[in-house]
């Protein structure tokens, strides 16, 4: 079975852990295997947006200059975070000689053997950006081919009708990450249309779901996330599919709260791409990890047809 | 040895802030040759000039040196006050020591070191310098128009109106362009039609206008007064000599195509004017969309039509014409709104751009002048409009602002209340920019008469949410974000360039800029001119600009077109190559670089000869030529090695 060099990231070792599994099932499912780096750190994952110009390159160009030198082209990442970093990190390497130049000589300090003050000019290592950063979602599209998928589904989404909502930074900055129109993505419509489930387009599925307010302004980010759940809700929405960690972690958890502050309000189910891929693989509800969620998703289940089952009363 | 002057300009601190141009002065009289040299505050101006004129006389000077600016600005300032002080023309030379030598550094030791080296390499140039005489060549007096809105349509009147003769290409079946479209136009509110229509039927009837509609350029050749052009004349597929006009053939056509005309508000047949005033009003077949074509069954239009004039068989012609100027007058498209994702692309069907309102407001629009909008027909209550679409957006868009947009958006609001007295217009802007004759009073009658509500701040995304078409914006005046759902949306979507202007450019051989729309000599002298001579430019195909100013500009060019018709001959400039045809070996290879056209072989004579009037003097040939036969006059080999020369030792100084 092909084996392609994963990066899974914090997130997706400790709340995230559905999201890793169920990724990993799915993979399995389609026929490769995503095989997790024997060694790695943690990304980065806000010093993107930080001012500093070097320092915040310097882990993610570690972690794919191992997979270089591990003899591998392309590094599958989920969390969107990770890829934002490690995509523009690779980017940046790619086409700022100064910035290259800087991050291998940092990097050429991690051999022990190195003594300090060598030549900047004169680095020991030379990662050149050559590693291809792939999102799953971007595997999918691109090597793999949404187009492809619905031949290998057992159990296609059908009877339910899926909102796919984007946020940020899978996204953006268009030019660096390049995976789609940040103004009006589609790629994971696309994907869940593959799977059999009804996409529910909505005017919400970019805007920003609070992002690390959740933390500093709650009642900010409860504001928002009422907004996008809501807009679904009013448009046809079941459920909620998204991507990100922290996407996840806000419009799931925070449910409780915009209940209170929202007497409106209705809750809505939110998934993982990979819990959906994984399901309409066959995989079923035990392995996706739904205990972890705070809104329950048994109604979307229910809703959902099983064809196996019904081949077995056949 | 001649007597050379040198003159060295200070362009005020142009040349003075880089170079000690007293320096260079000095060092230029102790060059051999050299018996004078001055510097001076501004040379061009006319005491510059006069003291140019005084010294080639006082000091019997035979060549004359201006240490200045490019040549493509003063050389022939200084060789016509030269040639009234009795020299040669071409005993007068530029050295240029602004654009390549002061403008470029920042070191004055070193630019001045340069500078004199500059002036050093013309002084011995100079010496050996022929006087020349300039080539008379004739001149065809008939211009090219290409494109027929209002700006080629004008340009081509006044021409013939000067009793030359025009023909007028225009790629549509009809002159008009998008004038025609439009509605009523700012800040007098005059019907476009009215003012438009019977300039157009002057021109269809003017006996000096030749109009060549459904035709296109395929390729020029030859320089200026002496163009030949071949037009590609498509095939209508109605013989329009026969053809009355009568329409009954369109009122037929089952076909169904979306009404360019009418940015798709309504629709057409195959066979088809795309309106009904045009000129000439006779209807084309449109190929692509024809049922016959397609299927090879229908031929209903040949069936009703009394005269007999469609013709299927019809093919496409070409067609040769010599002329000696030619106006490009090409005009613009809008950026399409797929282009801008996150104001609704195609997937919200009331939103609409800047021409298609025109088209809703036109008494011969789609609606007769009723503002309804395309999804259901009804009329809209509260409509937002929404500036720079596409403009003033360097980081995804276009980095210019499209210029007639505040404008028109403002008359778009103005005309909306006249004919929706209870109904709502919202404008977004980041600017409004209202330069010209009227144009603020306007404005202001539409803000603060007519109740039209003017938000600063640009709309970030455009939804449909039921029958509403929701528009979020921000208003940076007051802070805050605005949510407005409204009936309509019109985008004033940013002036382009047409698709293939690059293209036409590179047909023609003239520039264009790094947006695509053509590139003039000079931006505040010489505004209608193209680099290449004998190429003119009017319109949008130049920028963006209003009605006005694009009349304007073509009445500019068309008067340049005339000025040059108005002479008995052109001259050409003599600085060009010649063979020596003792040394020509006949190999012809300077043929095969010539980029001009300009070689051909004798056979008689078994050499090669240079055709005066289309040598542009590149050297091309000069560097090419295996045995020195080939030569430039006053470029000669020789003196290359000189300035050569003289260029390395004052290095070595």
């Amino acid at each position: 079975m092909a084996k392609v060099a994963y990066y899974p990231g914090c997130a997706l070792k400790e709340r995230s852990s559905h999201l890793d599994r169920s990724a990993r099932d799915a993979a399995l499912g389609l026929g490769f295997e995503l095989d997790e780096l024997e060694t790695w750190t943690c990304c980065g994952a806000v010093p993107p947006v930080s001012s500093e110009r070097v320092m915040n390159l310097i882990a993610p160009s570690r972690i794919l200059k191992d997979v270089r030198d591990s003899g591998r082209k392309e590094l599958i990442t989920i969390c969107d975070f990770c890829y934002n970093t490690l995509k523009r990190a690779n980017y940046s390497i790619r086409n700022d000689e100064v910035i290259r130049k800087r991050v291998n000589a940092f990097l050429a300090d991690d051999d022990p053997e190195r003594t300090y003050l060598e030549s900047d000019d004169a680095p020991w290592v030379d990662y050149d950006g050559e590693v291809k950063v792939l999102h799953l979602l971007e595997y999918l599209r691109d090597i793999i081919g949404f187009e492809n998928l619905p031949a290998g589904l057992k159990n296609p989404l059908k009877g339910i009708n899926i909102a796919p909502y984007y946020g940020c930074v899978m996204l953006r900055p268009e030019k660096e990450i390049k995976l789609d129109n940040p103004e009006n993505p589609t790629i994971i419509d696309e994907f869940t249309r593959a799977l059999g489930a009804g996409v529910v387009s909505f005017p919400y599925r970019t805007e920003c779901c609070g992002s690390y307010l959740s933390v500093s302004s709650p009642d900010a980010s409860t504001r928002l996330c009422y907004r996008i759940l809501s807009s679904a809700r009013a448009n046809g929405a079941d459920a909620l599919v998204v991507s990100c960690p922290l996407c996840f972690y806000n419009l799931d958890s925070r449910q409780e709260a915009i209940a209170e502050a929202y007497p409106d309000f209705r809750p809505m189910p939110i998934f993982y791409f990979t819990q959906l891929l994984s399901l309409a693989l066959g995989n079923g509800p035990e392995k996706q990890g739904f205990d972890m969620h705070c809104v329950d998703v048994s109604p979307i289940l229910e809703k959902l047809d099983t064809p196996e089952a019904a081949e077995v009363g056949e | 040895m001649k007597r050379i002057g040198v003159f060295v300009c200070h362009c005020g601190i142009n040349i003075a802030g880089t170079v000690d141009v007293a320096r260079v002065a000095a060092e230029a009289a102790k060059m051999p040759g050299v018996v004078f040299a001055m510097d001076y505050i501004y040379m061009c101006s006319e005491p510059g000039q006069s003291l140019v004129r005084e010294k080639i006389k006082e000091e019997k000077l035979d060549a004359v040196i201006v240490a200045a600016c490019s040549p493509t600005l003063h050389e022939s300032t200084f060789r016509t006050a030269s040639v009234e002080a009795g020299l040669n023309a071409w005993q007068c030379e530029i050295a240029n020591i602004r654009e390549q030598c002061s403008w470029v550094h920042s070191d004055m030791e070193k630019a001045t070191e340069k500078a004199i080296k500059i002036v050093g390499t013309m002084v011995r140039k100079s010496m050996l310098n022929e006087s020349l005489e300039p080539i008379p060549v004739s001149i065809t007096r008939k211009a090219l128009v290409i494109g027929g809105g209002i700006a080629g349509i004008q340009a081509a009147l006044d021409i013939a109106d000067s009793g030359n003769k025009v023909i007028l290409v225009e790629r549509e079946s009809s002159i008009g362009g998008h004038m025609a479209q439009l509605s009523e136009t700012f800040p007098t509110l005059d019907c476009s039609q009215c003012i438009l229509t019977p300039k157009m039927v002057a021109a269809g009837k003017h006996p000096n206008i030749t109009l060549m509609t459904y035709s296109e350029v395929e390729e020029v050749k030859g320089y200026v007064g002496n163009f030949t052009v071949w037009i590609r004349k498509k095939a209508r597929s109605v013989d329009w000599s026969i053809c009355n006009g009568c329409g009954d053939c369109m009122a037929k056509c089952p076909a169904k195509v979306p009404a360019e005309f009418d940015r798709g508000l309504s629709t057409r047949g195959a066979i088809f004017v795309p309106f009904p005033q045009a000129v000439p009003n006779k209807p084309v077949i449109d190929r692509d969309n024809c049922i016959y074509y397609k299927s090879g069954k229908c031929r209903l239009c040949e069936k009703v039509c009394e005269p007999k004039a469609i013709d299927f068989e019809q093919e496409d012609e070409i067609i040769e014409v010599e002329v000696g100027a030619i106006v490009t007058a090409t005009g613009y498209d809008t950026l399409p709104i797929l282009d801008l994702q996150e104001y609704g692309a195609d997937t919200v069907p009331d939103v609409i751009d800047g021409l298609a309102f025109e088209r809703l407001l036109s008494a011969s629009g789609p609606t007769t002048g009723e503002v309804r909008r395309p999804s259901d027909g009804k009329v809209p209550k509260e409509v937002v409009f929404v500036q720079c679409a596409g403009s003033r957006d360097p980081e995804r868009y276009k980095p210019y602002c499209s210029k007639i947009c505040c404008m028109y958006t403002t008359k778009h609001a103005l005309l909306y209340k006249h004919r929706v007295h209870d109904g709502q217009p919202y404008i977004f802007y980041i600017d409004i920019r209202t330069g010209g004759k009227g144009y603020e009073e306007f404005y202001h009658k539409a803000e603060v008469e007519e109740g039209v509500v003017y938000l600063r701040g640009k709309v970030a995304r455009i939804f449909r949410d039921g029958d509403k078409t929701v528009v979020w914006g921000t208003d940076t005046l007051t802070g805050r974000n605005v949510e407005i759902r409204a009936d309509l949306v019109v985008l004033a979507t940013a002036i382009t360039p047409k698709e293939d202007s690059r293209d036409l450019a590179k047909k023609l051989r003239i520039q264009s800029g790094p947006n695509g729309f053509l590139s003039e000599a000079h931006p505040k002298l010489r505004p209608v001119e193209s680099v290449n001579s004998g190429f003119f430019l009017a319109g949008c195909a130049q920028g963006p600009r209003d009605i006005p100013e694009t009349v304007a500009q073509a009445s500019a060019a068309a008067c340049k077109v005339i000025s040059l018709f108005s002479k008995e001959m052109m001259e050409q400039d003599p600085a060009i190559a010649w063979v020596d045809e003792d040394l020509c070996g006949a190999c012809r290879i300077c043929i095969s670089v010539c980029p001009y056209d300009a070689r051909e072989f004798d056979e008689e004579k078994n050499v090669v000869v240079v055709n005066a009037a289309l040598c542009e003097g590149c050297g091309s040939c000069v560097a090419a030529c295996a045995c020195g036969a080939t030569q430039q006059h006053n470029l000669s080999d020789t003196q290359i090695e000189v300035m050569v020369s003289a260029a390395l030792e004052a290095f070595d100084v």
